[in-house]
């Protein structure tokens, strides 16, 4: 399996805030990695990182063992990293057909953007049904869809999920789980952003936990599952 | 007030509402683009007079080309300005105000020190005579603002729905950062943001120049009057803005008539104050770009 990102000891700092401290991970071309912790640990930083929205203060990032650190976020959404942010955030007066084109906003080829829309209505059959509604007015379950449609708008090589089943309902979140799953076995790799570890270490391959800005712990997902501190603290048992 | 009165009343006020309009389109894109408020905004306004000044009156090209000339010379303004107002600007209003109000008094001395500040620049009006409308006669010149708006704003209208870079545009105004994230660049969106709100200012100068008095300070009042149809429209919204332009431009127009100018502006102002009362983020506040 090739390496497809790394993370080398890289640090965030919001002002003189430090998000997170030390952090390095791989990804495995074709796996699923989860980053599990609390609230605050610096999930959500770590991706936003990785995607180029916020900067590292030291440290390194690689894709394809070439250093994207100082690459502007457009860019690194071109070479193949798609992020669907905390929180969703589809444009909401806009269509559900325009938020897929967004999506596709890099892409020149308009068949192979057009055949991408029917990928991306076979992994979430309501969204073509909705095409024409606006992104806003649908419920929260529709909009994580959607955003989860509109990142595989750019054909990634990569994607960063971050809480795909924040606010959801027990039964969205397995429809969730589902999809990841479905995506996976398209091809795609994901780094798999959870506060709830129980769906985050089934579905995943490897994990990373993480605490205050540091990983804490890492190690193969069934590994993860059957560690004390991983079970008392995150699952709950 | 009698019928004819009413008609030409009332024709006044298309008038009105439509250069309201085009000019208040380009100030709330770019409120809505960069969530910043271009305080020279009434100066590309002038700019876009001064085009035709120049190329119609000193050069004796035709009006028409000295208008579309106004476009892509006034947007080059409105490039710049980005590039070296905003941007170094970006998400700190204080900066962004004191930056662009301070461009605005430097385009007034700038202009001024070209041509005159005194005398006020005439421009010999093109489009003579005037068109009989159910018995009232309105001039060419002012007739021909309704037609070129309704072109203008309409081309806006398209672009942002239809064309791919007007979808990017909205998707920044409803939410940079996920706009980021699909690959759109925020510089080249607040630029084409720029350029449009520029040309449509420049434009709307343009087609006034012959109407009212072309001077280095004309477009403080028409700067004013934007910010209020886009307040009352709801900051960022384009349908907002041409909403709140028509109704302030009838006020304006049929309180005027009535009874004098001073107490329009009150009555405008009053409805402001009305909307922000009851619908604090304005008319259509909810509907961003
Ligand atoms: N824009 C910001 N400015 C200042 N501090 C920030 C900012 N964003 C995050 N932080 C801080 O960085 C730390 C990590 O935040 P982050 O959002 O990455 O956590 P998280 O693991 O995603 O948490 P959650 O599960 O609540 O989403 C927190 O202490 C947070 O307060
Ligand atoms: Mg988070």
């Amino acid at each position: 399996m090739t390496l497809l990102l790394e993370l080398k000891n890289t640090a965030v700092h919001y002002g003189k805030v430090e998000a997170t401290r030390d952090i390095s991970i791989k990804v495995l071309e074709g796996d699923i990695v989860t980053l599990i912790g609390a609230n605050g640990a610096g999930k959500s930083t770590t991706l936003r990182m990785i995607s180029g929205l916020v900067r590292p203060s030291s440290g390194e990032v690689l894709f394809e063992g070439n250093s994207i650190t100082h690459l502007p976020p457009e860019e690194i959404t071109g070479i193949g990293i798609a992020h669907i942010p905390e929180g969703r955030r589809v444009f909401p007066q806009m269509t559900v057909m325009e938020n897929l084109e967004m999506g596709a906003y890099l892409r020149k080829d308009p068949k192979e953007v057009a055949r991408n829309i029917e990928l991306v209505f076979s992994h979430f059959k309501r969204l073509k049904e909705r095409v024409n509604q606006a992104a806003g007015t649908m419920s929260g379950g529709e909009q994580q869809m959607l955003a989860m449609g509109r990142a595989l708008m750019s054909s990634p090589r990569l994607i960063l999920m971050d809480e795909p089943s924040l606010g959801l309902s027990p039964i969205m979140c397995q429809e969730i789980a589902r999809i990841i799953k479905q995506i996976h076995a398209h091809g795609s790799t994901i780094v798999l952003v959870e506060q709830n570890a129980r769906l985050a270490l089934a579905l995943a391959d490897y994990g990373y936990v993480l605490e205050t800005g540091d990983v804490a712990l890492e190690g193969k997902a069934e590994d993860l599952r059957e560690d004390d501190e991983v079970r008392k603290t995150y699952l709950g048992m | 007030m009698g019928f004819e009165t009413f008609v030409q009343t009332f024709a006044n006020a298309l008038v009105l509402g439509s250069i309201y309009a085009m000019v208040a389109v380009g100030l709330a894109l770019a409120f809505g683009v960069m969530q910043m408020a271009n305080f020279s905004h009434g100066e590309l306004f002038m700019a876009g007079a001064y085009v035709v000044y120049v190329l119609y009156s000193l050069v004796g090209l035709p009006f028409l080309v000295a208008v579309v000339a106004a476009f892509p010379i006034v947007a080059l303004i409105g490039m710049l300005f980005e590039r070296v107002l905003f941007r170094p600007t970006r998400g700190n209003v204080l900066s962004g105000f004191m930056a662009t109000a301070g461009a605005g008094f430097i385009m007034q001395v700038l202009v001024g020190q070209q041509w005159g500040v005194g005398l006020m620049r005439s421009v010999v009006v093109p489009y003579k005579g005037s068109a009989e409308i159910l018995g009232a006669a309105i001039s060419w010149q002012r007739l021909v603002i309704i037609p070129a708006t309704i072109i203008m704003v309409g081309g806006l209208w398209f672009f942002l729905k239809k064309v791919k870079a007007g979808k990017g545009l909205r998707a920044c105004a409803q939410d940079p950062e996920a706009a980021v994230l699909q690959g759109i660049s925020l510089n080249k969106m607040t630029s084409l943001a720029m350029l449009l709100s520029g040309g449509f200012a420049g434009v709307s100068g343009a087609l006034m120049a012959p109407i009212i008095p072309v001077t280095p300070y004309m477009g403080h009042v028409y700067g004013v009057t934007a910010f209020i149809v886009v307040i009352v429209g709801g900051m960022a919204s384009i349908e907002g803005a041409v909403l709140a332009a028509f109704i302030l431009g009838f006020i304006h127009t049929f309180i005027s008539t009535v009874y004098d100018s001073v107490t329009a502006t009150m009555v405008g102002v009053l409805f402001m104050a009305i909307v922000l009362v009851v619908k604090p983020t304005g008319l259509l506040g909810n509907v961003k770009v």
